[in-house]
């Protein structure tokens, strides 16, 4: 006869304290935050002085008077408000839509779905505005052709329409992580209490996202103002600072004016930035945290149509856009002639092109890894380790996107151009021109990284907002150093935020041109600036061709960027009914 | 969660940023570093046209004198910028293409080198700057770029005057870009104050009579080609020679006419920039230039503006000047009236409402 | 059948009402899953009846929580139906069934105070606003919360939040009461005041309650029967004393307590007694109606039913380890047939035996239980869930 019973509890041990690392971790903030501030000071904020300085001087101030009293002046003003408020109303109310259907339909298709969203974060200068011309304007394949109207798509229709349609993916991406994140019991917890679909998604999803919607309606409300290339296609009559602005150096040969216009264009934007922290400051963190449970309840009902219905039509238009773009790349001169050719791609792949194709993808590629690591690193900063000085450093983080391209491009000339002087010794050689060091590629890299943190930084910074921070201290804890917490922990878990920074960066430096097209010489040739001036003299054949190599550079990028990160790790309860594990 | 834990990293953040703003702000040098430095045997231009016409002239200029030279392509308003921020050590030695307007503007704010070239001699007054600061290498003249598949839909003929130009058949069916924003559309402007005997009132009455046919004032003065090309208007105001590229690219239903009573020329022009490191091969680059052989590379890039030199065969796709009658067109006068003109034209006729 | 959503009730029903019967008839629920599909719910059937406060008790991933849902109707059934009252309510919507639930995190509104929590469901229903006051006030009143209501979920205690949940709950005048491990996030003490207080109101009003628990305590002190599972199926239903006691299974005498087995032959099997041979004794035990004689069973005995006197040289067993927990002893004792777990509650101070002291074996029969089964050593598996 054996008599079983359970043993005893082995006794615990405790495990010997270990901790000999608290000195490295401030060694290793203070590394990273040293390079944060240096990259942040040396990418946009002493161009920006060198421009504001410019824009401060005795000779800008009577602009300002005339600024204030010109009823024009002051119609530009308004117009950029309003397209500011436009654009981030609607892309963000579609990147809403987007992931509305991606986290709450049960429907078919979401796949194709969420790549036709992706899309438009790869949107080269001119080629969607462009093809909106020819697809929706005066005599446009769609409206005159289809539908027989002669729509004027010149304005801020068309302009609400193209940026809305360009921008939306940040919205979107940034809102399918937090929708992701809502705990699902709230959801249960209201349908047990009787309410209705739309009661849920009215009474509780939307006060609960509405914090969250304040981070993509800022982002895309200052880059609507600070875009160029489609209030040059498409704004007709209606002017905005960012257009104002270029045109005043381009066609008034007035730099002065130009520092005086975007300094005005930079208000609203901080503004805006400001009252977004102060807001967001006081509102209590609605981000979820504790034990989630329960499972996500797709909506099965007849109301998923209209909604898949609705984000099906944007998904069309977009796909129209860039239809057309390949089209427009293929045929002799698209909606004329509509002959199949491939002389275009013969240009731009083995002519004139690939001088171009080469030095931006080079540039692109080292500017991408830095700008991506310096997103996360600021964002981790920010929401972790600094107090007081984290708005700063987010704000002059943000600075690269907030301002237009144009001006940070000037910046650029006035602060790096000449070379730099302590006495006799030189301390900084000009970076800017054929002359510079590195054949001014520097510069443009410089550029490229400044127009792309942005990106990274705020998609860290969502991301980290919703990572409990018992995570990296139960790290520090257990020995690791800032550093390492930083590379061992938070990266891996915030991988999907690192993959859109990176692949975002990679698109924006691929596409940037406001910048750029100032910083280009001889030796650095950059695919943008020829799509422009492709565009220019009325190649759009050929513009297109560019545009469609270009997002084939780009696609190939985010394909090589995923190999690289390991692809986005499910790091959210899966949507599925029967995903749930039971129990 | 441990925030930034000594005041020590704040104010090190803080001087970093002081030393790299003093570093950048404080002392750039006056003088030119590239002045009197040894010409180092090529020429760097900074390009006004199109990227195929830079690129065949710089190689065939290279060709021709074995001096290197290489080429941004950069529009007027960024050339100035450029210039103007590298002054002490500029990195351009030439500004070739471009409205002459630009190189007035450069001139004026002390960028430009006066050089006459002996081979200025052969081109006309009208083309050139007396001084030297610049030099006409290329004449564009302004015309009407018609889509006669839209004229024909309108049952309206191709204006080929100005008066036409004011039919209340093209309603909102008239490309033009905004004067202020676009060389080509100030063009269109000054001529209107040159026909008028120097009255800018009576060309800002003649403009906003035309305002009702005006579908809006694009940013860029090529827009309108590009407008018309897709039947989007019937008529652009534009430089001849853009829109026979345009046709060029397959929209046959464009047709050029231009305006009885006179209409607007831009000259493109070359210059030296001050300062310039190789100002012998950049002097070399102006020289040439001027010569019939070198203007006469435009057309074979399709490019199609009159040469200057009246010694060059022009195309016969240019537009052949003997046909045109041309306004008395005073560079100097248009730029420095622009300013006040521009304005006078957003108060006055661009506000106006519609039909 | 007097509570519905349309909600003319707004003042708790008296106890004892009839509605509230709730059946669940043979669930079974199957996901699909990347390694086949996994049966979380394996042909359940159950009966409450009204007013009733049944707790599914089991370890993690015995299907508590799943069953509790399908009764919630946030899953659906593979097969099998409930019933409400007779009426089969597997077709029902979430929003539709009379149920209210406390849920593990309390899904609070986070940007809802306290009094809009509460007062969601009603307004959802378009009461009269003053209505709705009342039964807030009567709510806010009953839970002990007046004063909070202008609050944020994130501003109150855990033990206050729970009480909002449990407010929001009762304010829709639910049929059935519904409970994922609400208690699992608040501390012991408050977990013990909080059991008391959800008790009392449930008895006060009468509402027919499903409670899910992994913690045997709560299960034991609340619960008029208890539902034990393991692996997706019942073990056994019954009142807390009858688990504790009369245990169906090797696996539910395990799971709740501590239980010392040990393996026996009975000889003989009558009125529900076995007659079995352990620690040399012959002893008449209570048996579960499956055990036969003369085929192996177990003799369960609960650690606190043995009592030890020191015995010299005449000791069957020696005290191997002792540990002093002050309201008792736990005495581990080599025996002839291994080791027994022995606890003594209240001990004498002047009489806590030493290690290595031998000892004679008192056991006590009827508080003792015969079974079946086969048993494999410990396995409880933490519960966490």
């Amino acid at each position: 006869m054996t008599m079983l019973v359970p043993p005893p509890p082995a006794p615990v041990e405790t495990a010997p304290s270990n901790r000999p690392r608290r000195r490295s971790r401030d060694v290793g903030v203070t590394v990273a935050l040293v390079a944060s501030v240096l990259l942040v000071a040396v990418g946009s904020v002493v161009p920006l002085t060198a421009m504001l300085s410019t824009a401060l001087s005795g000779s800008a101030l009577p602009r300002y008077a005339q600024f204030v009293t010109s009823s024009t002046d002051l119609a530009i003003l308004r117009n950029t408000l309003v397209l500011g408020l436009l654009v981030g109303a609607c892309g963000t109310a579609i990147g809403f839509l987007f992931a509305f259907v991606q986290t709450r339909l049960a429907v078919p298709g979401k796949r194709i779905l969420h790549v036709v969203a992706l899309l438009p974060i790869v949107s080269p200068p001119f080629a969607v505005a462009t093809a909106a011309i020819v697809l929706y304007g005066r005599q446009g394949a769609v409206t005159h052709g289809l539908l027989g109207v002669e729509y004027d798509i010149y304005g801020l229709d068309g302009l609400v329409l193209v940026l809305s349609l360009s921008l939306f993916p940040v919205a979107y991406l940034g809102m399918l992580g937090m929708m992701r994140g809502l705990d699902p019991a709230m959801e249960e917890a209201a349908m047990n209490m009787g309410a209705s679909r739309w009661q849920i998604f009215r009474t509780v999803q939307l006060p609960l996202l509405a914090p969250g919607l304040a981070a993509p309606f800022l982002l895309l409300f200052v880059e609507g103002i600070a875009d160029l290339a489609n209030p040059l296609a498409l704004g007709g009559d209606y002017t905005v600072l960012a257009s104002r602005a270029y045109l005043a150096v381009t066609g008034e040969y007035d730099t002065t004016s130009a520092a005086v216009y975007s300094l005005i264009l930079l208000v609203p934007s901080v503004a805006l930035f400001l009252a977004q922290r102060y807001w967001l400051g006081r509102k209590i963190r609605t981000t979820i945290t504790g034990k989630p449970s329960g499972t996500v309840h797709l909506i099965t009902g007849w109301a998923r149509w209209p909604i898949l219905a609705l984000a099906v039509f944007v998904s069309l238009i977009v796909v129209s856009l860039y239809g057309t773009v390949l089209l427009g790349s293929l045929t002799r001169v698209f909606g004329v002639d509509n002959t199949l050719t491939l002389q275009h791609f013969r240009e731009v792949v083995l002519g004139a092109g690939r001088e171009a194709l080469r030095d931006t993808t080079l540039l692109a590629a080292v500017a991408t890894p830095v700008a991506g690591l310096f997103g996360l690193l600021i964002a981790w900063l920010v929401t972790r380790r600094l107090r007081r000085a984290a708005g700063w450093l987010d704000f002059a983080g943000t600075l690269g996107v907030a301002v237009p391209g144009t001006v940070l491009g000037i910046g650029y000339l006035l602060a790096y151009r000449p070379d730099r002087y302590v006495g006799d010794l030189l301390v900084l050689p000009g970076l800017v021109g054929g002359t510079a060091i590195a054949g001014g590629s520097l510069a443009i890299v410089l550029a490229y990284i400044t127009r792309s943190v942005p990106a990274g930084l705020r998609t860290g910074g969502a991301a980290l907002t919703q990572l409990d921070p018992g995570l990296e201290e139960a790290s520090m804890n257990l020995g690791a150093g800032s550093v390492r917490t930083f590379r061992r922990v938070v990266v891996p878990l915030i991988r999907p935020a690192l993959l859109t920074g990176l692949s975002y960066s990679f698109a924006r430096s691929m596409t940037s041109i406001s910048t750029v097209i100032l910083l280009v010489t001889p030796n650095t040739k950059i695919i943008t600036s020829q799509i422009l001036s492709a565009a220019n003299t009325g190649r759009y054949g050929v513009a297109f061709a560019y545009c469609t190599v270009l997002t084939a550079v780009v696609l190939a990028g985010f394909g090589l960027i995923r190999l690289l990160i390991g692809g986005a790790v499910v790091l959210h309860r899966t949507a599925a009914p029967t995903g749930r594990t039971p129990r | 969660m441990a925030p930034l834990p000594h005041p020590r990293f704040r104010a090190m953040s803080i001087l970093l940023t002081v030393a790299a703003l003093a570093a950048a702000a404080g002392c750039a040098r006056s003088d030119a570093g590239g002045r009197g430095a040894k010409d180092a045997g090529k020429v760097v231009v900074a390009c006004g046209a199109t990227e195929e016409w830079c690129a065949a002239m710089t190689d065939r200029f290279t060709e021709a004198t074995g001096v290197e030279a290489e080429f941004v392509r950069l529009s007027s308003g960024e050339t100035v910028a450029r210039l103007q921020a590298g002054k002490a050590n500029p990195e351009f030695d030439v500004w070739h293409g471009g409205p002459a307007d630009g190189f007035v503007a450069a001139g004026e704010q002390g960028l430009l080198d006066p050089y006459v070239s002996a081979n200025a001699a052969a081109i006309s007054d009208r083309y050139k700057d007396p001084s030297g600061t610049w030099t006409g290498v290329y004449v564009g003249v302004l015309g009407f770029c018609n889509n006669s598949r839209i004229l024909a839909e309108k049952k309206v003929s191709a204006p080929r005057s100005w008066q036409d130009l004011l039919s209340p058949g093209l309603g909102k069916n008239v490309g033009l870009a905004h004067p202020s924003t676009s060389g080509t559309a100030y063009t269109m402007l000054w001529s209107q104050v040159a026909l008028h005997g120097g009255d800018a009132g009576a060309a800002l009455e003649y403009m906003r009579r035309l305002h009702p046919n005006v579908l809006q004032y694009s940013k860029s003065g090529i827009a309108p080609a590009q407008q018309a090309a897709r039947g989007e208007v019937g008529v652009g105001v534009i430089f001849s020679h853009d829109c026979v590229a345009t046709q060029e690219q397959g929209f046959k239903d464009l047709t050029v006419t231009f305006p009885a009573e006179g209409t607007g020329y831009e000259v493109g022009g070359v210059a030296l920039v001050r300062g310039a490191h190789n100002s012998t091969s950049a002097r070399r680059y102006v020289d040439w230039a001027l010569t019939p052989a070198a203007q006469e590379i435009g057309p074979s890039v399709k490019s199609y503006q009159v040469p200057t030199n009246p010694r060059a065969k022009v195309s016969e796709k240019s537009v052949d000047l003997r046909t045109v009658k041309l306004v008395d067109y005073d560079v100097a006068a248009a730029g420095r009236a622009k300013k006040d003109l521009t304005k006078r034209f957003d108060a006055e006729v661009a506000q106006a409402p519609k039909s | 059948m007097t509570t519905t959503r349309s909600g003319e009730r707004l003042v708790p029903p008296k106890a004892g009402t009839d509605a509230g019967a709730l059946r669940l008839d043979r669930l079974t629920k199957t996901f699909a899953s990347k390694s086949g599909a996994v049966t979380a719910v394996d042909d359940v059937t159950l009966d409450v009846r009204p007013g009733e406060f049944i707790t599914l008790l089991g370890p993690s991933g015995c299907g508590k929580t799943t069953t509790l849902r399908i009764v919630a109707g946030f899953e659906t059934a593979t097969s099998g139906h409930i019933l409400l009252d007779g009426t089969s309510i597997d077709r029902t919507p979430p929003q539709r069934r009379t149920m209210a639930m406390v849920f593990q995190s309390y899904a609070l509104f986070p940007h809802l105070s306290v009094g809009e929590n509460i007062a969601y469901g009603l307004k959802l229903r378009r009461h009269d606003h003053d209505d709705v006051r009342t039964a807030m006030q009567i709510a806010l009143t009953s839970m002990n919360l007046v004063g909070l209501e202008n609050r944020f979920p994130h501003e109150l205690s855990g033990g206050q939040q729970q009480r909002v949940a449990l407010a929001r709950a009762l304010i829709m005048q639910p049929t059935v009461l519904l409970f994922d491990e609400p208690l699992s996030n608040l501390d012991a003490k408050l977990r013990g005041a909080m059991r008391a207080e959800i008790r009392r109101i449930q008895r006060r009003l009468g509402i027919t309650s499903l409670y899910v628990t992994h913690d045997q305590d709560e299960a034991m002190s609340m619960s008029d029967r208890i539902v034990v599972m393991n692996k997706g199926r019942v073990e056994q239903v019954a009142t807390p004393a009858e688990i504790y006691f009369r245990p169906a299974t090797i696996f539910v005498a395990d799971f709740i307590g501590r239980a010392n087995f040990v393996e026996v032959v009975p000889e003989q099997v009558t009125d529900g007694a076995a007659l079995v041979n352990a620690l040399g004794e012959r002893l008449r035990v209570a048996a579960h109606p499956a055990v036969r004689a003369n085929s192996p069973a177990y003799l369960m005995i609960r650690p606190e039913t043995i009592s030890l006197q020191p015995a010299g040289d005449a000791g069957i067993g020696a005290v191997l380890r002792s540990t002093f927990h002050g309201h008792s002893v736990d005495y581990e004792v080599e025996t002839i047939s291994g080791t027994l777990h022995v606890t003594e509650a209240g001990p004498d101070p002047d009489a806590l035996i030493d290690v290595g002291t031998n000892v004679a074996i008192t056991l006590r029969p009827d508080r003792s239980y015969v079974l079946n089964g086969s048993w494999t050593g410990p396995d409880r598996t933490a519960p966490t869930d």
